[in-house]
């Protein structure tokens, strides 16, 4: 991939709150045009990395480029290339009415679409008169949707968009996410722990644990090369080294051990029959299930 | 480099203009009570006179419109987090020049709040039998711009502007205790602090030319140095909102 085509791309990006460590150099790329899910446990520094690229929050070291700009030195030209959506449900405005808030973030963004702003106010069922502290948690990310979609931003930034919603809205409300993509080229980075929820929208998946990005790639190649094998081993078997590397999780039932391993399958059956193990099933992991698995390898001390 | 189409950002006299009118919005209410209060207070006081034949209605408010005006930027900013990752800081303009977007939109609100005022003064000296020319020179337009700026360097300066406020008040507050205890208040109550009486009394002399018909080179300096004193001290706390700084 060539390194121009990057919306968003940071370099050894670290942040710290007091002793807590919310970033330790991370180094995402996301290119242009994708849907980057980004997947971690709470406090993982998934928040923190959008505050980074958005200029909320400066880093220790390492720097952020949005497009090509370097976050910290054009704070506002990278935020008007973003439609951002924060984890929190409430709004620092909550006396005013939905209508005026709208009419407020209109006036920032020159590229405002009045038209589509009026439309997506109708399929998210906002209504102008509410006011804002009236809102319950679904009305209010469906009116942080309309905020954020409504300039047609080249970049967005959601985290936790289906936060607060009901199955029903979640699944409209994703779909007319869908098709805003269809509609706008846009490319979107979701910070998430419903992995199950964005599963059908990502190309490309990045995890974060503890501060550090475990894992990047396309969605195609996690599926491909993050697979779950059940082999047969003999008895007393212990796995050779070149096997320990890249298992992300191990568990083991007499003489049978089931492996989530990372690499080409032909590669792997070859290493384990190597190794004495006869390899009885191969099965593909669901999304969910690899993230889950690249988390608990790190958790594992 | 990128093949994407970027967006603008937003001209600063539009980011001005809808401060502006949200700010007038958000302060709608409380002027209301303000304005309630000042017309019922006011009048309570003008026909007092009149009923018992005083001399007639001398107002100044010099003391109580500057004091208004520095705690007036609280309210101005009391939906915003000023510090850390608050919306207002989302938006795409930059920080230093949209926090002084707001302190100008507040600016012009509290204008038009002296100008009621300073017609609310002259409906009452032509009620209360005052040459209006004596209660125009009384306008505290500038008493009020330069509270108002350092009012709103304080809160835009200072992570926790509430804390420090009511400590300094309670600290001057204590100090005057002090002077009570030991039996000295007409001795002025700063003098235990070092350098204070000595400061204490050169703000009052600063503030003189505005309690009486000032020279006009008094009154211009006095203005010069409280204008150049509330900008510098605004200029400082806009700093701590740059781009580049930690939040």
């Amino acid at each position: 991939m060539n390194a121009e085509s990057f919306a968003v791309a940071t370099h050894a990006l670290s942040m710290r709150y007091g002793k807590q460590t919310a970033l330790d150099a991370v180094d995402l790329r996301v290119p242009e045009g994708a849907v980057y899910v980004l997947i971690g446990a709470n406090g993982a520094g998934k928040s923190t990395a959008m505050k980074v690229l958005l200029n909320l929050e400066r880093p220790d070291a390492g720097r952020a480029e949005v497009f090509g700009l370097d976050t910290g030195a054009h704070g506002p030209e990278v935020r008007a290339q973003i439609g951002y959506m924060t984890e929190s449900h409430e709004h620092d405005y909550p006396w005013m009415t939905c209508g005026r808030l709208i009419r407020h973030v209109a006036a920032h963004y020159p590229a405002w679409d009045q038209t589509y702003a009026a439309r997506l106010m109708e399929v998210f069922g906002v209504r102008p008169e509410r006011k804002v502290r009236t809102l319950s948690k679904g009305e209010s990310r469906r009116l942080q949707f309309v905020l954020t979609l409504a300039h047609r931003p080249p970049l967005l930034l959601l985290d936790e968009p289906t936060d607060g919603l009901d199955p029903v809205v979640r699944n409209r409300t994703l779909a007319h996410l869908a098709e805003h993509l269809a509609d706008t080229p846009t490319t979107v980075v979701i910070a998430t722990h419903h992995i199950h929820e964005v599963e059908s929208l990502a190309d490309y998946v990045g995890v974060l644990s503890a501060g550090r990005l475990v894992a990047q790639m396309s969605r195609d190649e996690l599926r491909r090369t993050v697979r779950r094998y059940r082999v047969e081993v003999p008895e007393g078997w212990e796995a050779p080294a070149e096997l320990r590397t890249p298992t992300l999780r191990r568990s083991r039932g007499g003489r049978e051990v089931q492996w989530t391993l990372t690499g080409e399958e032909r590669d792997v059956t070859a290493r384990l029959a190597a190794a004495g193990a006869t390899v009885r099933e191969v099965t593909p992991l669901a999304l969910e299930e690899t993230a889950l698995a690249f988390m608990a390898e790190e958790e594992t001390p | 480099m990128s093949a994407v189409t970027l967006q603008a950002t937003p001209r600063w006299i539009d980011a001005v203009l809808e401060q502006v009118r949200v700010t007038g919005l958000s302060l709608r209410r409380d002027a209301l009570v303000v304005v309630a209060a000042v017309l019922g207070v006011g009048t309570f006081l003008v026909v007092g006179e009149i009923l018992t034949g005083g001399p007639g209605f001398d107002s100044d408010e010099t003391i109580p419109t500057a004091l208004f005006s520095f705690f007036y930027p609280f309210l101005v900013w009391r939906n915003d987090k000023r510090f850390g990752p608050a919306f207002l800081w989302t938006l795409p303009v930059d920080r230093r020049r949209l926090a002084l977007a707001k302190v100008l939109a507040g600016f012009v609100w509290l204008m038009v709040g002296v100008a009621f005022l300073a017609t609310w003064l002259l409906a009452l000296a032509l009620l209360a039998d005052v040459s209006p020319g004596r209660m125009v020179t009384r306008i505290p337009f500038i008493a009020t711009i330069g509270a108002y700026l350092l009012g709103s360097a304080v809160v835009l300066g200072l992570r926790h502007a509430v804390r420090w406020t009511l400590g300094t008040i309670g600290f001057l507050f204590l100090m005057g205790l002090v002077g009570d205890v030991v039996n000295r208040p007409n001795d002025g109550e700063w003098k235990y602090v070092p350098g204070a009486e000595a400061f204490f009394s050169m703000v009052l002399q600063f503030m003189t030319p505005w309690l009486s018909v000032p020279e006009s080179a008094q009154w211009a300096m006095t203005t010069f140095l409280w204008f150049g004193a509330g900008l510098a001290a605004l200029w400082a706390a806009l700093s701590r909102h740059g781009e580049r700084r930690r939040h």
